[in-house]
């Protein structure tokens, strides 16, 4: 096996591993949300659970697998050894320590923060060691994709770079903008005063920083989904990408426009003048952009794919699609639920409308269809596209993948479509218990049931997924043919230098972000135009007491 | 040809011009809408002028700032807030000096703090903040019991964070108070025993939180006492008060409020779930830590 084989299975088994039970989790807190009666009906433990839930999928699993199938990609797309495998393992061991001590102390309920970094909710400081140690490894990562993409153009001059690796350094900068916001508060804000230097602590300053990061962060969640759509979609479906240019914008767009957008989780917040609010969620419109170039380009490749295949007519060339491959279903499935959680974004940021739904279980629902459906599923299938290439084992089996990739999306569906009616019922998000004698609450009873059984469809497709890699890990050696990406109808020859790196996007991202956010930071920092600081002690007096 | 090619793309590149162009636009257009615009014409409000419009889309309005106008003096349930000065003053209480306070106290709340009497309750273990405070609203006179108004202005602040300070230290009484917790079955609305439902998931309907969510255990909350082993009969009393009106230091009445949506039955169950001494067991009842 490669390192770079290695490093990038490394990274993706941990994934996978923090993953089921992490889905278990989630499976009780529906239980426990239900009529239906839970077993360890503790409330708190309820929000301990949400927090490791939280925890473990947003920030861990994520990011192990981002690192791992980065790795992957600049060994496989630049055809040349990853350099600088010392530094990444490195960075995989301070991951995989600040994911533990994050999660040791949720277990120890000493962390019930709901996996915000939202004060005056503060944890033990050591939850945010780990969170420092989880985000500060990933940096590693980041420079490594940025330092190969740049040796490589070095290297190969007015050459293009692979699109797969030119979107996966576009994710690594877009994480290293997103993580900026809440690196700052972790450093000046939450440490200090989980250790108890400050005792006062600027809710509003802290809150503004975080959503620097709430927003992006999804998107950093969502570009290994865009690239596989991208660069290993049209490939697994017989055909040609419609456009490299369409791919290199994409990107570049999800870059620029998906950081300066943040305000737009905050419209309840009252530190943050409506000015401010409306221009974030002016600019929130346009990271549809590159969504609606994306179902465009690969509806056009996988069409012409299906033609390739002899498929004819307006819609002849679906049916003609090999739909046996784990791939084009998971691309089918992801798109659907890219649709329909997407159009449920449009409402959440809407200024005028998210007062509809601010906070009820619709945002649960829209994030569950976008990250738990439309990019965890497009993980699945690229881990089941990497495992034979990284192992040099089959995957065993493609009918089980199928399977798995099924009952993942009924699963999401049945979860999610009840949420979004509760949520217009007005169900809060993360609360623990409803007292369904209530007259308002009961009509969610059924509702939340049916949430109940999609949740333990989700956990069967969980285990199954396990079943799948394990097996296929366990198969014997066989050769398989080398991971190729797909080739554009027009392959690029040169690119112009904006579309081939970064600096420019970088500068106009900055300029946005001084005019999206120089202001709702600053007022805190010279104006003192928020409200009171928030005491907050997080344990009794007493207990400072000599 | 190729480098000549590459040459005059990268003099004649459209995309900086696209890129920086778009940028602003954006930005003068949501600029203008969000500032000149939205916040100029509400429905239902005045239409402001652009200056206060921009303003407002600032998150600067009439009511931030000092206030220009003389307040009419607040009815405060209290006088103590928790700034960071009185936070610091009542960490900093000297214990020792409190042991010499607190030898005017053994008569009543017993020997260091462990009460032997049903009528007043026991002051080890209390957090230090919780017994500041109620001193301080004895000495205002905010809340009122017999000696215990005289004695508050008897001590200074430095004597009550001393004292305080003393009696939080004292084992064998009240358990020191965290938020974390492990968790375990049976504490949620599907719980059978009614005090134990009220204690650890509230009553939603009747808009009652849970009572350990501040006063333990697995709860905490600033200012507010742990109550496992405390007296049983007083806290009965305290809650009778509390629902009558006849205490009034809980800051934002949130004990007022719980204590008249709670039936007599109900604050004598809960009394006597708390009511333990800490480190007995109780069948079916509350497992400490």
């Amino acid at each position: 096996m490669q390192n770079s084989s290695r490093l990038a299975l490394y990274h993706l088994w941990v994934a996978f591993a923090l993953f089921l039970p992490a889905i278990a989790l989630g499976a009780w807190q529906m239980l426990m949300r239900s009529p239906l009666p839970a077993p360890f009906d503790d409330t708190n433990a309820y929000y301990t659970s949400v927090t490791l839930h939280g925890t473990v999928m947003a920030y861990a699993v994520t990011t192990f697998f981002a690192m791992g199938f980065g790795y992957a990609v600049t060994a496989t797309s630049l055809g040349r050894p990853l350099r600088g495998v010392v530094p990444a393992w490195i960075g995989f061991a301070i991951c995989l320590i600040g994911t533990v001590m994050a999660a040791v102390i949720v277990l120890l309920g000493r962390a019930t923060v709901l996996y915000t970094f939202y004060p005056p909710l503060i944890a033990s400081p050591w939850y945010y060691f780990g969170a420092l140690l989880l985000i500060g490894g990933s940096m590693i990562w980041v420079v490594l994709m940025i330092y190969n993409m740049s040796t490589w153009k070095r290297d190969n001059p007015g050459q293009p770079v692979p699109l797969a690796m030119f979107a996966i350094t576009a994710t690594a900068i877009l994480w290293a903008w997103a993580a900026s916001g809440t690196i700052i508060e972790l450093l000046f804000i939450l440490i200090p005063q989980a250790l108890g230097i400050t005792t006062q602590i600027d809710v509003g300053l802290g809150r503004t920083l975080f959503s620097v990061t709430l927003h992006s962060i999804v998107y950093f969640w969502l570009m290994p989904a865009y690239i596989a759509f991208y660069t290993l979609a049209p490939q697994a479906a017989g055909g040609r990408l419609y456009s490299d240019t369409a791919g290199r914008l994409t990107f570049i767009m999800l870059l620029v426009f998906s950081v300066p957008v943040g305000l737009h989780h905050m419209f309840a917040d009252p530190e943050i003048g409506a000015g401010f609010k409306f221009l974030q969620s002016f600019l929130t419109f346009f990271v549809a952009l590159p969504t609606l170039l994306t179902v465009f380009s690969i509806c056009a490749s996988m069409e012409i794919g299906g033609r390739a295949r002899g498929g004819r007519g307006l819609f002849g060339w679906l049916w003609a699609l090999p739909w046996q491959e784990p791939m084009v279903l998971a691309v089918a499935f992801s798109l659907v639920m890219l649709g329909l959680g997407g159009f449920g974004g449009f409402i959440n940021m809407s200024y005028a409308m998210n007062n509809m739904i601010h906070n009820t279980a619709w945002v649960t629902a829209h994030f569950h269809l976008i990250w738990g459906g439309a990019t965890v599923i497009m993980y699945f299938a690229i881990a089941y596209e990497m495992w034979p290439r990284i192992t040099g084992k089959p995957l065993r089996s493609k009918a089980l993948a199928r399977w798995q990739l099924w009952l993942w999306f009924a699963g999401m569906l049945i979860v999610t479509i009840p949420w979004h009616i509760t949520g217009v019922m007005g169900q809060p998000r993360r609360v623990a218990a409803f007292d369904y004698n209530d007259p308002f609450v009961a009509p969610m009873g059924p509702l939340v049931i049916i949430s109940v059984i999609g949740g333990l469809i989700l956990l069967v497709s969980a285990i199954l997924l396990i079943t799948i890699l394990v097996r296929s890990q366990l198969s014997e050696r066989r050769l398989s043919e080398p991971l190729r990406y797909a080739l554009a109808v027009n392959p690029p020859r040169t690119v112009p230098p904006s579309l081939n790196g970064f600096a420019l996007w970088n500068a106009i991202l900055l300029v946005l972000m001084v005019f999206a956010y120089g202001y709702p930071i600053g007022q805190f920092l010279f104006l003192k135009s928020t409200v009171p600081p928030y005491e907050v002690t997080p344990q009794a007096v007493s207990a400072e007491i000599k | 040809m190729a480098a000549r090619e590459q040459g005059s793309l990268r003099t004649h590149s459209p995309w900086p011009m696209i890129g920086w162009g778009t940028a602003a636009g954006i930005i003068i257009v949501a600029g203008v809408l969000g500032f000149g615009f939205l916040d100029r014409y509400q429905q239902g409000g005045p239409t402001l002028s652009l200056w206060n419009a921009i303003c407002h889309g600032l998150g600067i309005t009439a009511d931030t700032g000092p206030a220009s106008e003389p307040q009419p003096p607040l009815q405060t349930p209290t006088r103590i807030a928790w700034t960071g000065a009185t936070l610091t003053q009542i960490s900093n209480g000297n214990a020792q000096h409190g042991a010499f306070v607190a030898a005017n106290c053994t008569a009543c709340h017993g020997d260091q703090g462990k009460s032997q009497s049903a009528l007043y309750p026991t002051l080890a273990g209390m957090d230090a903040a919780v017994i500041y405070k109620q001193l301080d609203d004895f000495r205002s006179s905010h809340r009122s019991w017999g000696a215990m108004n005289a004695i508050g202005q008897a001590l200074s602040l430095q004597d009550s964070a001393d004292v305080a300070a003393y009696f939080a230290t004292q084992r064998g009484g009240l358990p020191t108070l965290t938020g974390n917790r492990v968790p375990e079955p049976g504490r949620s609305l599907r719980e059978s025993d009614p005090a134990k439902r009220l204690i650890f998931a509230g009553d939603p309907e009747r808009g009652i939180p849970p009572c350990s969510a501040c006063h333990g255990p697995g709860g905490y909350k600033l200012g507010a006492p742990a109550l496992q082993g405390q007296q049983p009969n007083y806290i009965d009393e305290q809650l009778i008060a509390f629902a009558q009106g006849m205490r009034q230091n809980d800051i934002f009445e949130q004990m007022r409020i719980i204590a008249r949506g709670l039936t007599p039955d109900e604050m004598h169950a809960v009394a006597v779930f708390y009511g333990v001494r800490a480190g007995e067991p109780r069948a079916g009842g509350l497992a400490l830590r």
